[in-house]
Order: C-alpha cells, then structure tokens, then sequence
C-alpha cells in the first residue's frame, strides 16, 4: 500500500492568529476519494479535525463538503486522490473551523 | 430525496386533479394493495389517510410548479431536488423563521406534556433552547447506524431516542428495508444506486464464481418478480445476504454486478434513455466505462428506510402531548414493507401534522420547560469535555455499527439478536457514559456530534433489536432464519417500545383494521411473494 501526504488547512478564529498548515501520512488506496483521506486522519491520527461531514449526502449532490484540493474547488465526496495533496477550505467563505466555512 | 421521486396515488384520484388514464382504479384498491405489501401490519387508519389526501397533497405540488411526468397508472415522477425546491419555496413565502445545523438531542417536557425542544448549534457550540406550543418531529430514520447505507449523514434516530427518552412510543422497530444494489466498491462511486436501476433493463448479479444466482436458485416468477416489479428491494436483499452468509460473496462483502454478457448495441440502445449516462445531478459514466471494459462492480444492500418509528394516530399524533410525527421517523403506516411512496408519506403525514399541530398551538399557552430537566440534559451533553479518558467517540460508533451490519441486518436469528442487546447495553453502560473529546474547543465539534449520534444509535438499535428477537416470525423485510415463515395466527401484531421505571419494555397489541380482514396460516418467504403478486394482479 501507498503512503501519501496530506498538507491540511487548520484554523481555529478563537484562539489562533493566523491559519497554519498540518501534514498526515495516510495510506492510500485506488479510486481513494479526499472525504476517504479526511474520514482516516480524523478516525485514525487527529480527532481534532473539522471538516464537513454531518449532514453531507456522499452522493455528489448536497455541495456541503466542498473544499479545495490541490488549488482547485472539489467535492470531498467524490475528488479521487492520486498523491500528495494539500486541502484547503473553500476560498472567500467565512472560516468556522479548518476545512469547514459558513454559509455552504 | 436527491434521486428520483415518485409520488403515488389511485387512478381514480389522480383522474379527478386532471392525470388521466387510470379512471378503473380506487381508494379501496390502492388500500389493498398497501396493506399486501404489507404483510398486513399496517395500520389501517394510517392507510386510509395516505390514499385518501393523495391526490389533494400531489395536486398542491403540481400547483406550486413541480416539474412532473405522469406514468398514467398510479405514479407521478418527479425529481427529489425539483420536491425540494418547491417545498423551500412555499415555506419561504411563509416567512418561517429556519434554524440550520442546529442539532435537536432532546425534547423539553412538563410531565408528559412537551413544551419545547433542546439541542446543539453545532456551527457556534453553543446549546439552543426552542420553547414551543408543539412540535413535530420530521427527522426519517435511523440508516446512519448501519455503516452501509443509501441514506443521507446525519439519519441517526436522534429524534426517535429523545422521544422515547420524554415517554413516547416506538413501534414496528425491527422494520428496515435494504436498498438492494447499491455500489460498494470502488470507492469514489460508493453509495450510488445505479445498478439497482440498470438490472431493470440488463446484466447479471453474481457470486464470486461469477455464477448468476438469481436465475440459477430462484422459481422463474420470482426472478420475473424481482426484475420487473416493486418487491425488487426486497428480493434481492434477501438473495443477495444469502450468498455473502454462506461464504460466496465478494471481498468487500457484496455481490458483483456485470454487464458482460449484454451487446454492445443494447447498451448504447439503452443509453438512449440516459442521455452521456447522466440522470438528474448524478453522472454513471464513469460506471459504465468500467463495466464497458468488462469489470464487475460490487454492490450489497443498504440501509434504505425504516418502516417503524414514533408511535403515531391517523392525527399524527403521538402518545405525549404536544408532539407529532410525519413521515419516515414515524411508525405504522407501511407495515412490514413499504411499496408505495415515501414521498407521498412525507406529504400526507406532514399536512395532517401541521394541521393537528396548528389547532393545538391556538389553544395552547406556551410554557415553560423544567429547568432541573434542562439542567440535566446540559450536564449529559457537556461530560464528555469534562472527563479525560481514552475512550473516543469514533471508536464506539464503529463498535455500534459493526453490531448493527452483523446482527440487524436483512437476515437476523435470535443468538445474534440476544448478543447485539448485550453488546449494545454494555457500550451504553461501560462506553458511552466515558467517553472523552479531544479538541477543547465546541465550534463544529466532530467528537462532539459522534457523540451525541452513538447515544441515540444505541438506544434505537437496542428498541430494534428487542423488537427483532421478540418477533419470532419473518414477515416482510424482517427475516429470522430461526424462524424463517411468517405466522399469521399469531404475529398479526404491532410490538411497541416504552420505558418504564429506566427500563426499555416491549408490549404488542393487534393489527389495528378498519375493513379489511386479516389472513390466516404460515407463508414462507417465496411463496409468500408468489402470492401476494397473484393477490395483487387479481
């Protein structure tokens, strides 16, 4: 199995000046999507990650998890992962909390 | 909701608001019909309701501008998203006031009067407060227990736990329905239902000896049934647990799906149908592409929707005043399976809700909550950000889903059923009460809401696994190979689930009928198909 870093956006408005940026081993897969990526780090190495997932339709329709991945706007659920990636929220939202904006 | 939508009435019905086509038709035959599917636990005061504001309720969508095509026999076709989009538009010009992402854990009461709702504004983590004169309950099921499902996150019984946790009741729990074909693997195309549509037209579901075990094991008619009927769902549930439990499935825990077999120029005839082989907001040509090529997908049932729920009368009310249940999350309508629409379900029992809701609410003056209760509910929601333990949310969730794959599934005996109550009361005793969140901060908390989700998993999964072990039958889309036939003579019953003095306690009472009269014996499961659909023709 492959091993893949993932470079995350982490922020939290409360007690943080700036954003900073955290990077995870996660073992890879074929036709591994970025909420797969995101759902290991979180289940695995860092409960502490805030990405949005609660209500999300894991079927490409519902646009709440979307992000950026690799500079490009995508659906968490459905972008496959090929090799290191770096996440970030979606640009011009307001931040709640890393990888999760207001007023998706 | 994302998917395809159909709404279903009586021809006669659908006549009447200008769909035409099947004038022959009835209330009373479409009754029927509701009750075979059945298996005749329906509640028939529920049933009366739903075919009765069928068409009235279709006719209001159409009205506010639904785009629809109309089958000309009982279905109006539509699309969940366009549903939505017409139902968010009336409520806009309603100006009612909306609350997202806030998540309702429990409901305020006065004695066994409900006086508001108490929850989570998970986006500012902070606790929300909702007195109200009544409040409807309107949340679907419980699918998000189960680790495959069709359903959308956040279904986890959290309103079905907080209603029996204020004193209602639950009933027909053990009642789940598997979307059958549902694709597991590869990953990027997990969930999609597109197989479960393509079988209807083409290929082959297969056991890892790339045998097709639906033509080779099953009566022809049942095959026939399974292709081009309804009870789709739950013959290939079935079909396919069968083959996983006795060791011939695939890696990932399915079936194969292939369309190997098919001419190519049926499946580009075929496509003709799906234009690029998109349909709606979803794209199935990257599927096709990798069945093109000759690969199989696995695909497996998933968790689709709950026949039980909150206890309801044909008023939408429950057995606590001041609440109500519509649609998915209450219980009784459907019976042991659901056929017809949910859609019209969420429709029919929504308006009746709303309806009983209102006229209370005129009434009413509104109160306020015990503040020893709220206190309570405060103090249960934030332990886990006082205590340091190992214990992470995550993992229980995982424990409570692997109990709920391996033992509620489409297939259940009594031993795994009696092993998931045990399982499951020691997670809410040993586990649940210790676990600890990591990150200090509750701003969309993830720990947090997996926390708040495991509790009520626990407590609707142990409803429905009491439920399951104390039904010694199988009936509709509850099957028990330990007692693999349904009996009429004395399972025409509705089990019900309260607590009482802290402890969770099961009754039955009989099929509530309003005309309709009961039948007798025992039916094995394909037989008992057999002869609902010749029932059904006649």
């Amino acid at each position: 199995m492959r091993t893949i870093k993932v470079k995350v956006f982490r922020f939290d408005p409360s007690k943080d000046q700036s954003p900073h940026y955290q990077t995870y081993e996660v073992p890879s897969y074929p036709r591994m999507t970025v909420m797969d990526v995101l759902d290991y780090i979180y289940e695995n190495l860092d409960v502490t990650l805030a990405y949005h997932s609660h209500t999300s339709c894991h079927r490409r329709a519902c646009a709440r998890c979307n992000l950026t991945v690799n500079s490009r706007a995508g659906l968490s659920c459905h972008t496959e992962v090929n090799g290191d990636i770096t996440i970030q929220p979606l640009p011009r939202f307001k931040v709640i909390r890393d990888l999760v904006v207001a007023g998706l | 909701m994302i998917a395809g939508a159909d709404i279903t009435l009586d021809g006669s019905g659908a006549a009447k608001i200008g769909l035409a086509g099947n004038e022959g038709d009835s209330e009373e035959s479409f009754f029927h019909d509701i009750l075979v599917q059945g298996y005749y636990l329906n509640n028939q005061k529920l049933v009366e309701a739903y075919v009765r504001n069928a068409a009235a309720r279709t006719k209001e969508l159409i009205d506010w501008g639904m785009r629809y095509n109309w089958d000309g026999k009982r279905a109006v076709l539509s699309q969940g998203t366009d549903i939505n989009r017409v139902l968010v538009d009336q409520v806009k010009k309603r100006n009612v006031t909306l609350l997202e992402d806030v998540y309702v854990t429990d409901l305020m009461t006065q004695g066994m009067t409900v006086v508001g709702a108490f929850g989570v504004d998970i986006m500012r983590g902070v606790f929300k407060e909702i007195r109200a004169k009544a409040v409807i309950i309107a949340t679907g099921g419980w699918q998000r227990a189960y680790s495959f499902t069709s359903a959308p996150g956040g279904l986890s019984g959290g309103l079905h736990a907080a209603a029996y946790r204020a004193g209602a009741d639950l009933v027909n729990m053990e009642m789940v329905t598997f979307c059958p074909n549902v694709i597991l693997w590869p990953p990027a195309l997990r969930g999609d239902m597109f197989p479960y549509i393509l079988i209807e037209m083409f290929g082959d579901l297969l056991d890892k000896h790339g045998r097709p075990f639906l033509r080779d094991e099953y009566h022809p008619l049942i095959y026939k049934i399974a292709t081009t009927t309804e009870w789709n769902k739950l013959i290939f549930s079935m079909a396919a647990t069968r083959i996983v439990l006795r060791g011939d499935g695939s890696p990932s825990g399915g079936i194969y799906y292939s369309i190997k077999t098919v001419p190519t120029n049926i499946i580009d005839e075929a496509e003709k149908s799906y234009p690029g082989w998109r349909w709606i907001r979803t794209d199935f040509s990257e599927l096709m592409e990798w069945l093109e090529e000759g690969n199989a997908v696995e695909v497996a049932p998933a968790a689709h929707y709950m026949e039980g729920g909150i206890l309801v009368d044909e008023h939408a009310a429950t057995t606590l005043k001041g609440l109500y249940a519509a649609g998915e999350c209450s219980g009784g309508l459907f019976g042991a399976n659901r056929v017809a629409s949910a859609i019209t379900q969420i429709l029919v029992q929504g308006a009746i809700a709303g309806k009983s809701a209102a006229a209370l609410a005129k009434k009413t003056t509104l109160r306020s909550s015990d503040k020893e209760h709220t206190r309570r509910i405060q103090s249960r929601l934030s332990r886990p950000f006082a205590q340091k333990t190992t214990v992470r949310s995550v993992d229980v969730k995982k424990k409570i889903r692997k109990i709920a794959d391996e033992h509620l599934w489409v297939i259940r005996n009594g031993k795994g059923l009696q092993q998931a109550i045990t399982e499951l009361q020691s997670l809410a005793e040993n586990e649940l009460p210790r676990v600890s969140i990591q990150a200090e901060t509750r701003v969309y908390n993830k720990e947090w809401i997996d926390t708040i989700e495991a509790e009520s998993m626990v407590l609707v999964l142990e409803a429905s696994a009491r439920s399951a072990l104390m039904r010694t039958e199988s009936r509709g889309v509850h099957n028990r190979s330990d007692y693999p036939k349904a009996d009429n003579d004395k399972w025409l019953k509705e089990i019900f689930v309260r607590e009482a003095n802290g402890t969770m306690t099961l009754k039955t009472r009989p099929v509530t009928i309003t005309k309709t009269r009961l039948p007798k014996g025992k039916l094995g499961f394909e037989e008992g198909i057999i002869r609902a659909v010749k029932e059904l023709e006649d």
